[in-house]
């Protein structure tokens, strides 16, 4: 991986410039086994929480690269897939002739936007040296265990993104209604079954085929006049934006192994939303004949 | 239009409280969506873009505008790029394909799957010039805490 030894070597230079002009504050450590070791579990660390919540590989190898140049471990190499993390590491001045090596698996969770900019937060505190190992430590598990946004607000959310998406796509005010007390159904949906029981693709499917019949009954109930625009605007909840958006990234920034997968993670979400807002229009075309 | 933009502050908004983006960061996150729909409807409307044209410059803009606010408010330019492109997505093209797929109207379907996978190319490409666009550029807008 020569694109993380280079942008290592740079770091490093650049760290002990500001090590020598901080004032005073040292938190970067001795290397003995110990250390060594910690340092790196620490980086794996930061490593996990960013992959796991939706960043892409870039941010996560500087990062990883970052803290554990601070810390004083400077031959390290951290290998970032989208699922997993390869990091080994050795003494750099061979007081401490053993080797660290880890592996990760990493599936993916749900996006969690704050984590990653409190991860990001931290690896800058810790490179102006603000934290000490055991701090950085207890910080990170802080993070990781930070609790999401109340169902409540994400609910609102949902009432308000898929309210405002139907209008962006062409709806009328009234659309708005309908789509927002579908997307409302739909992430209640998503909290309770989707995202703890289903797989991706039968959660997009069933996911759209649960907003496309509910926007047909709100309809037929006369609430909203086109069909069309209140369905985009509850099925837009489950686009995978940020699986598609992280993998023409990473494809940017030449981790095309990642970026690939990432891009049919979001590829197969597009199919299976459009399969089953598809599939609903068919059985009831069959069942009660007729353009609906 | 107003109307529209508004739509648009919401519906990123809203994708920012899914996403869990840090609560300072909505009104930033909602506010670089505007803008690229902004754009978007400036440039259909009154200068007769292709939508797959627009959406380019449309993307080009949300991603340098993430860049720049990620410096501003201090926080991972993810957040703003993933949250502001969301009104970009041709979600109804997709639609649309589905729909008419299912009615059994080829042409159209043809029409409209080619125009979304026509969007999403330039989406990727509006994404990728902007990756890279070196760093020290974005350097002009200051972080108060940075030490260098």
């Amino acid at each position: 991986m020569e694109p993380i030894m280079n942008s290592n070597d740079s770091k490093i230079t650049a760290n002990e410039e500001q090590n020598g002009s901080a004032a005073g504050t040292d938190t970067s450590t001795s290397c003995t086994e110990e250390n060594v070791s910690r340092v790196l579990d620490i980086a794996t660390k930061a490593g996990r929480i960013l992959l796991e919540n939706g960043a892409e590989i870039s941010r996560v190898e500087e990062t990883m690269v970052r803290i554990a140049a601070h810390y004083g471990v400077r031959h390290d190499n951290f290998f970032v897939l989208a699922n997993g993390i390869f990091t080994t590491g050795w003494d750099r001045n061979n007081e401490w002739p053993g080797s660290f090596a880890k592996v990760l698996h990493i599936p993916m969770r749900a996006t969690r936007l704050d984590r990653i900019a409190a991860v990001n937060q931290l690896s800058r505190s810790i490179i102006d040296g603000k934290y000490t190992l055991d701090e950085a430590e207890s910080r990170l598990a802080e993070i990781r265990e930070s609790s999401p946004k109340s169902k409540w607000l994400q609910l609102a959310g949902a009432f308000l993104g898929s309210a405002c998406f139907s209008v962006l796509f062409g709806g009328s005010l009234y659309d708005a209604v309908g789509s927002a007390v579908t997307g409302f159904f739909v992430w209640l949906f998503m909290l309770y079954v989707y995202q703890p029981y289903l797989s991706k693709i039968t959660g997009n499917i069933t996911g759209s085929v649960l907003a496309t019949m509910i926007c047909i009954v709100l309809h037929k109930l006369g609430i909203g006049n086109t069909l069309g625009q209140m369905i985009i605007g509850a099925v837009v909840l489950l686009i995978p934006g940020v699986a598609f958006t992280n993998g023409v990234r990473d494809i940017a920034d030449g981790d095309y192994i990642s970026g690939v997968v990432r891009l049919l993670d979001a590829m197969l979400g597009f199919l299976c939303i459009a399969v089953g807002v598809g599939v609903t229009f068919l059985i009831l075309r069959y069942l009660f004949g007729g353009v609906i | 239009m107003i109307i529209q933009l508004l739509a648009a502050l919401g519906g990123t908004i809203g994708f920012s409280i899914l996403y869990s983006a840090p609560k300072e960061q909505y009104v930033s996150c909602g506010l670089t969506g505007m803008v690229g729909w902004a754009v978007f409807l400036l440039l259909t409307r009154f200068a007769a873009f292709s939508a797959p044209a627009a959406t380019f410059c449309a993307t080009f803009i949300v991603a340098i505008l993430a860049r720049i606010v990620a410096r501003i408010r201090k926080c991972p330019a993810t957040v703003f790029l993933i949250t502001g492109i969301f009104p970009l997505i041709p979600g109804g093209s997709i639609y649309w394909t589905a729909y008419y797929l299912v009615m059994n109207d080829s042409d159209l379907a043809a029409h409209y799957g080619f125009l979304a996978m026509k969007i999403v190319f330039a989406l990727v490409l509006g994404i990728v010039f902007v990756q890279d666009i070196p760093k020290r550029i974005f350097r002009v807008f200051k972080r108060e805490d940075t030490v260098r």
